[in-house]
């Protein structure tokens, strides 16, 4: 089974043509521009605290991108990301609130994501249903109804300072946030490109039929995946509560379309098969660099939002045109 | 030709930055004031509000900024730390999250940076002042009306906004204090609506449905007024349910005049933008500041409608 996973052609591993390298440097070389337009700019850019605060305003993003990088990996998608961020946020409010000490409140999030992930691996996988779009979806709506009930509708505030660090602290002078996106996505390249079921996802991306045939339990390399999509979307909401200082139910609305998003930038394809954990990181920190450059800027947040869809669209559009001259 | 469209991108990059930078330099105040969103009249006539205080002042470049929508607190936040790291001279907020916005606050004091507080307050205590009304005091207002206009007795429901907002939660105690003390009424709901219209009108629908015999509603705002308004003429009730609203935007104050509003209580979003950008400059310019300015509520009905709408 090891041998035949294997022989799926590796997309992070290609023949280093023109084109290879700017699929797999693109974002990089993106983020290195954006850097460079935005600092010439503004001058408040430049400053290493305007650096510290890109990269800690990008950490919830860049956790569940990192999560819904690895669904997209298998051609799937995960819409309730943002839902499951915001039921984990008012679990742990909750329970910091009953007293529960903060490591066990951050343990009970992060298996509480990791769970409802897995329900929707188990939906998309045992029902059949048709696409991932649907129990995602489905997931979406009972995790932000879930978040309300329990936290009948109000921010749950004021929360131990045990558990804010996590989301405030800062250890040496980085935030505590970066330092956990950064193990995170360590630990997210390592499982996808040195691990059996990592490498695997990749197959099941590429060509899903071809690799159950290789031997690839897919249904349970689905669940994995969805499991941990749900597994970073609690770690986000235990930085986003400790960053915030609450937990409110309403956390995380829209983040899903975000981390789509930071994905995309990144070098994924909705077609599956593609993508990095350092491709995605860079799409996530270009979001953050883009809103944090134009907040610099005092562009309004409308026009950020139209420079966000230009730029993924133009993205994905580059991409074909790349994948055309690859095919001829 | 990838490689040339990429190029391409990044001009249109380049080019849509340097247009959004413009000439922008050696102003000596510049003072930020954060809202909550740009997306309803309100909001915009405090920010025509806040640029005319500003043009007062030759030496003041003003930026008023706001996340995309109401409930994205964490990119409230995410523009005050940028606001921050610029070392405006004031910062001005109203804050989408009353808790939410403590730690960047936080940050803004401990960067020297003073920091007033508009529309909605916070329990801070570094704030150097509050711009608003008594939103208690409001509620009160449209409670004493309700008990006026139902002579005292019947089913009465309010629709909030976003629950744990300060304001509306203000609003609606004020509300429920004033119609407590009238034994012949009884609220049979109060429900949220997230000061959003569609909600409003879904919330309304639903209170139609189960209290046929309802006399009278308050929503929270005008967006949810004017929601609920819809419901009701869908119901054939129009005038028979009386309906007060909040914030009195023009569709309202048209709404009053039509008689399909009962009445609005009224803020005057200007004053609240002209006067937090008054007590910004003075607090930028290191001079003292009241702790509160209120910009006042009034009742506003068919009788006197034709004076606000002017």
């Amino acid at each position: 089974m090891k041998a035949a996973a294997q022989t799926v052609p590796f997309p992070q591993v290609p023949r280093l043509t023109g084109a290879a390298v700017l699929r797999r440097f693109g974002p990089l070389l993106g983020l290195v521009v954006l850097c460079g337009v935005f600092g010439g700019l503004s001058e408040p850019f430049r400053t290493g605290e305007n650096a510290v605060n890109v990269l800690r305003q990008s950490a919830v993003n860049a956790l569940l991108a990192l999560g819904q990088m690895v669904v997209i990996l298998t051609a799937g998608i995960d819409v309730s990301v943002g839902s499951i961020l915001g039921l984990c946020c008012v679990l742990a409010a909750l329970l910091l609130k009953a007293g529960v000490p903060a490591v066990l409140s951050i343990l009970a999030a992060l298996a509480a994501g990791a769970a409802l992930g897995a329900v929707n691996g188990v939906l998309l996988t045992k029902l059949r249903l048709p696409h991932p779009f649907i129990p995602t979806l489905g997931m979406m709506n009972v995790a932000r109804g879930l978040a309300l009930v329990m936290a009948g509708g109000l921010p749950i505030s004021d929360l131990p300072v045990r558990f804010r660090v996590w989301g405030a602290g800062t250890v040496a002078g980085l935030p505590v946030p970066v330092i956990v996106v950064g193990l995170c996505y360590v630990l997210g390249h390592v499982f996808l490109t040195r691990t059996t079921p990592g490498r695997d996802l990749y197959a099941i991306g590429g060509n899903a039929r071809a690799a159950l045939l290789c031997g690839v339990p897919v249904d349970s390399r689905l669940i994995l995946a969805y499991g941990f999509s749900g597994l970073t979307a609690g770690i986000a909401a235990v930085v986003l509560a400790g960053r915030m200082n609450s937990g409110f139910p309403l956390a995380g609305s829209g983040a899903e379309l975000d981390s789509i998003a930071a994905v995309i930038l990144g070098g994924g394809s909705f077609f599956g098969g593609v993508g990095t954990a350092a491709g995605t990181l860079a799409g996530a920190l270009i979001m953050a660099v883009l809103r944090n450059g134009l907040n610099l800027l005092n562009v309004s947040a409308y026009w950020q939002t139209v420079m966000i869809g230009v730029a993924i669209v133009v993205t994905v559009w580059i991409d074909m045109l790349r994948q055309k001259a690859a095919n001829r | 030709m990838c490689r040339w469209t990429r190029r391409t991108w990044f001009a249109g990059v380049l080019l849509f930055a340097g247009a959004c930078s413009g000439p922008r330099k050696s102003r000596q105040l510049e003072i930020a004031f954060v809202i909550k969103a740009l997306d309803s009249e309100f909001w915009l006539r405090v920010k025509n509000g806040a640029e005319a205080a500003a043009r007062t002042a030759p030496e003041v470049k003003l930026t008023v900024l706001a996340p995309e929508r109401e409930i994205n607190i964490d990119q409230q936040v995410t523009i005050l730390e940028d606001q921050i790291v610029k070392r405006v001279a004031a910062l001005a907020v109203a804050p989408a999250g009353v808790w939410e916005v403590i730690p960047v606050l936080d940050k803004a004091k401990a960067a020297g940076i003073p920091v007033l507080i508009a529309d909605t307050d916070v329990p801070w205590a570094s704030k150097r002042g509050f711009i608003g009304i008594d939103n208690r005091l409001g509620g009160k207002l449209a409670g004493a009306y309700v008990v006026n206009a139902i002579a005292g007795h019947g089913k009465v429901a309010v629709i909030g906004g976003i629950p744990g907002v300060a304001t509306h939660e203000a609003r609606i105690a004020g509300f429920l204090e004033e119609i407590g003390k009238v034994p012949g009424i009884e609220c049979v709901a109060v429900q949220p609506a997230n000061s959003e219209r569609a909600t409003g009108m879904a919330v309304m629908e639903n209170v139609l449905t189960l209290h046929r015999d309802l006399r009278a509603v308050f929503a929270t705002n005008d967006q949810m007024a004017l929601g609920a308004l819809e419901a009701i003429a869908a119901k054939r009730r129009t005038g028979q349910i009386v309906l007060v609203g909040f914030d009195a935007g023009r569709e309202t104050l048209r709404a009053v005049q039509s008689g399909a509003l009962s009445a609005v209580i009224a803020q005057h979003p200007e004053r609240i933008g002209w006067e937090t950008v008054r007590a910004a400059i003075q607090a930028a310019k290191r001079n003292p500041v009241a702790a509160w300015v209120d910009t006042g509520t009034a009742v506003v009905t068919r009788d006197n409608v034709a004076r606000f709408l002017q």
